[in-house]
């Protein structure tokens, strides 16, 4: 029994990491921007197929299929600020309805989901792991890309809080974040900051689509219910609060895991939507926000 | 050296300025003062480019501001005070001033910008890593001041700078602008604090409904019957 | 005659003649298309009454339109009632269900709404695919027949269904229209999406028309579920997913967020056309609903609605889209 619950322990780590990449990403964007990106998932899914690409088609090793999975989704990233947002916020005003904003992202979801869709077809396509083998534990067995999955998705978290924390664009990011007004005072310019953190949470998204990709098949949709759940996240976590978002995505993860022993698994989604909406019944701010609704 | 000619700027379809001018000479200090609702911030946040004019010309050195983000304007050297919420209320001090620092490029060409800003204040140094919104209103308003000299700038822009302090804080803000303005820097003020402004501009600025009222060397507007009158009270002596 | 007149004239003559087209013509497919393009005008006008009028924005609208088919399709099958029972009922049920959901919403705004009717739609879906006694789960249910009393001859039955689902479409877009032009709930929906606090220390009671707005407009979208589920003769659990809420924002924001006939117009044609360009492409028609959310939202933000309104001189304020609908 408590064999079974470490096992579940585990796997709720490792799909927790992901999360994290992906919800992070999430809550950078709506705490320097103030909208949530619908498409999160697209980019999310692109991960997947540029490592597909790489690894399937080229040939190439998984790790360049990885940094290629990053770099692509990074540079998709960059296009969105001022490509679609920035003309709305000329029209609006940039403290525009945020429903507004909403409904941009959902379109341009919804156009990447079906771009996807009529360029690469609806099939699950398999991947192959990174690597192989893995870690036998007495009480179980952890696969290679599991913990591939842990140790890049660590990383990638820690360089990214230590950029924001120490590197001058990462604070300029954060004072973007604070106070716009301030930060536009000592010269950071508003619309690229804008435009780097779109790019830097596409890029997490991207890295946790290859990352996954193994495990979770590559298809048009494969982001989209990590999406509602990566709203589900950041609204415990309190929306805008990075940490909250790390420490959020780790327990719906872990919460997910476990789950399986008590309830049937068709059912596991619910816990997430659940959480959502009792979160924003209870205590709107999370865990850790600051942001009220 | 910073020319406002003709400005007329609107939130929406509100106007809120009609065609305001005026200058700020190198090295001097400029106060502007005028009832609730006349425009004065209004009037430093499309100079510094927070509000773009829909006519007239905003110049500073030759160069037109007018158009320019505010993240080019500072550019220019010109620095900003807010009333209220003007320092990195969740970041440190030491934090703070890094950013004052932000467009020299990297973090190490502000080193030793922000090594002498230590230096004249002092207090910072030794509240480096304290968190800047845990700081008192004064000390604050005194950092954002800071921030602005991390950079050199050649004109400092203010708004209220003794808005909700008490007397002893504003009393050290206005030591501390004096000083700036002896060491050559320009400064624009916007004060609801008569008296004060009175006392440390050299020349008064009065607008009144988004429009010029009246203008004046501060010598002069000190005896000013009407300006006694008017904002200091019968009893104005 | 004065200018309105002449214009209201028009208008009226083009709809009646829109509305004629597909009976005299009596293509079946021409019909098959105008029948579901009706529904979701009827679904469209449905959402954009809460979020669009009201502003209080669902993502998950397509949750309501889920219970209502579902409820006509179960109720039918397991009890035997007529689909005019099975309208109502949806209609009734799916009322007390936005009722429902309408009270938590009291506290939330703009993204913090948006995300808690989008987990509704979700725990919608949810159940629909999981709870297999009820719903049939994920192959749905097809066995409980279509409108009652309707002739057997196929192309009859369709000609009879159009005109069925057209006079209830256009009832509810009257009703909804009425409501809003016509009764004190209409400036006060207004209000609410302008400014809310204002709207409250104004004297309006903001509790009671956001919970009626999300009430009626739960309502229509439950009815508009209770004609998909007995024409389509097949309900399952897409019928409530995330794509159909999409897809019904999209519809609105072509034509027109906030005026209510906007987005039942913006429906009727985008629907048409994306059928009609089935042709092409199943995928690419859903591409172009996409693509039509974006590049409206950006550039023509007074959708299709907008551009029939005549020019007001320059506004330096951006307005919102639905910040000069109705008059």
């Amino acid at each position: 029994m408590v064999e079974e619950i470490l096992e579940f322990l585990i796997l709720g780590l490792v799909l927790g990491g992901i999360y994290a990449l992906f919800a992070v990403g999430l809550t950078l964007i709506f705490g320097v921007l103030d909208i949530v990106n619908v498409a999160h998932g697209e980019f999310f899914a692109i991960g997947g197929y540029a490592l597909y690409v790489a690894m399937v088609v080229l040939g190439l090793s998984p790790a360049v299929g990885l940094v290629l999975a990053t770099v692509v989704v990074f540079a998709l990233g960059l296009v969105v600020y001022p490509l679609l947002i920035a003309p709305l916020q000329k029209r609006l005003g940039r403290r525009a309805p945020g429903p507004l904003f909403l409904v941009l992202t959902l379109g341009l979801s919804a156009l990447m989901q079906n771009s996807l869709l009529a360029a690469a077809g609806g099939e699950y396509l398999k991947v192959p792991p990174a690597v192989k083998g893995g870690l036998d534990l007495s009480f179980t067995f952890v696969s290679g890309q599991r913990l591939l999955i842990l140790i890049v998705a660590s990383l990638g978290l820690a360089a990214l809080f230590l950029f924001l924390r120490f590197h001058r664009q990462g604070m300029a990011i954060r004072a973007v974040a604070q106070n716009p007004a301030a930060a536009q005072s000592v010269g950071i310019p508003l619309g690229r900051i804008f435009t780097l953190t779109i790019g830097l949470a596409c890029a997490l998204a991207g890295l946790a689509g290859g990352l996954i990709a193994p495990l979770f098949s590559v298809y048009p949709a494969v982001g989209f219910t990590l999406t509602i759940k990566a709203f589900a996240i950041t609204i415990l976590g309190g929306m805008g609060n990075l940490l909250g978002a790390l420490v959020a995505s780790l327990i719906i993860a872990t919460v997910e895991a476990l789950s399986v022993l008590v309830i049937p698994s068709e059912w596991q989604n619910a816990i997430a939507f659940g959480t959502m909406i009792l979160v924003l019944l209870v205590r709107p701010s999370g865990l850790f926000g600051k942001k009220q609704p | 050296m910073l020319a406002v000619e003709g400005v007329s700027a609107a939130y929406g379809r509100l106007e809120i300025l009609h065609k305001v001018s005026l200058d700020v000479g190198p090295g001097e200090i400029v106060g502007i003062i005028g009832p609730n609702g006349a425009g004065k911030s209004t009037l430093l946040k499309t100079i510094f480019g927070y509000l773009p004019p829909f006519e007239g010309s905003v110049r500073f050195a030759g160069d037109t501001l007018a158009g320019l983000s505010p993240d080019r304007v500072m550019r220019q050297g010109i620095g900003y005070v807010a009333q209220a919420g003007g320092v990195f209320a969740d970041m440190s001090v030491h934090e703070n001033l890094v950013l004052g620092g932000y467009s020299l490029g990297s973090r190490r060409a502000a080193t030793a910008a922000i090594e002498r800003v230590y230096a004249q204040f002092p207090l910072f140094r030794a509240r480096a890593h304290q968190r800047a919104g845990s700081l008192s209103g004064g000390e604050q308003r005194a950092l954002a001041v800071a921030r602005t000299l991390v950079v050199k700038p050649r004109l400092i822009i203010l708004d209220e700078p003794s808005a909700a302090l008490a007397p002893r804080f504003i009393d050290e803000i206005y030591a501390t602008l004096a000083a700036l303005n002896r060491s050559g820097i320009a400064l624009l003020i916007v004060e609801q604090n008569v008296r004060r402004i009175l006392d440390a501009a050299h020349r008064i600025v009065v607008l009144d409904m988004g429009r010029n009222a009246f203008a004046g060397a501060s010598a002069e507007l000190r005896q000013s019957d009407r300006i006694r009158r008017l904002y200091l009270g019968e009893d104005a002596g | 005659m004065s200018g309105l007149r002449v214009r209201t004239l028009a208008i009226a003559v083009l709809a009646a003649a829109g509305l004629a087209a597909p009976l005299v013509w009596s293509h079946p497919f021409v019909l098959h298309v105008a029948i579901q393009a009706l529904i979701w005008a009827l679904f469209a006008a449905s959402w954009d009454l809460l979020s669009g009028y009201t502003g209080q924005v669902s993502f998950g609208h397509a949750g309501f339109f889920s219970i209502g088919a579902y409820t006509a399709a179960i109720l039918t099958k397991v009890a035997g009632l007529s689909s005019w029972l099975g309208m109502t009922a949806a209609l009734l049920l799916c009322a007390l269900v936005g009722l429902c959901v309408g009270f938590p919403a009291l506290r939330l705004r703009g993204h913090y709404l948006a995300l808690v009717t989008l987990g509704f739609g979700e725990i919608v879906q949810l159940i629909a695919t999981n709870c297999e006694n009820l719903t049939g789960g994920p192959f749905g249910m097809h066995d409980y027949g279509t409108f009652t009393g309707l002739p057997s001859d196929p192309l009859a039955q369709r000609q009879d269904a159009y005109v069925l689902v057209a006079a209830i479409a256009l009832a509810g877009l009257a009703i909804m229209l009425t409501l809003t032009r016509r009764t004190n709930a209409g400036p006060a929906f207004r209000a609410i999406r302008e400014d809310q606090i204002l709207a409250g220390s104004l004297g309006i009671d903001t509790t009671y028309y956001k919970l009626l707005a999300f009430t009626l407009s739960a309502g229509f979208a439950g009815l508009a579920g209770a004609l998909y589920a007995y024409y389509i003769q097949l309900v399952s659990p897409t019928v409530g997913s995330a794509a159909a809420s999409a897809l019904v924002i999209g519809m609105a924001v072509f034509g027109g967020i906030g005026t209510i006939w906007g987005p039942f117009l913006g429906a009727l044609l985008l629907y048409s056309i994306t059928e009609g360009l089935r042709f092409i492409g199943v995928v690419y028609n859903l591409i172009a609903v996409g693509a039509v959310m974006v590049v409206f939202v950006i550039f023509v933000p007074r959708g299709l609605a907008g551009i029939r309104l005549h020019r007001r001189g320059r506004q330096q304020r951006a307005d919102r889209p639905a910040a000069d609908a109705a008059s």
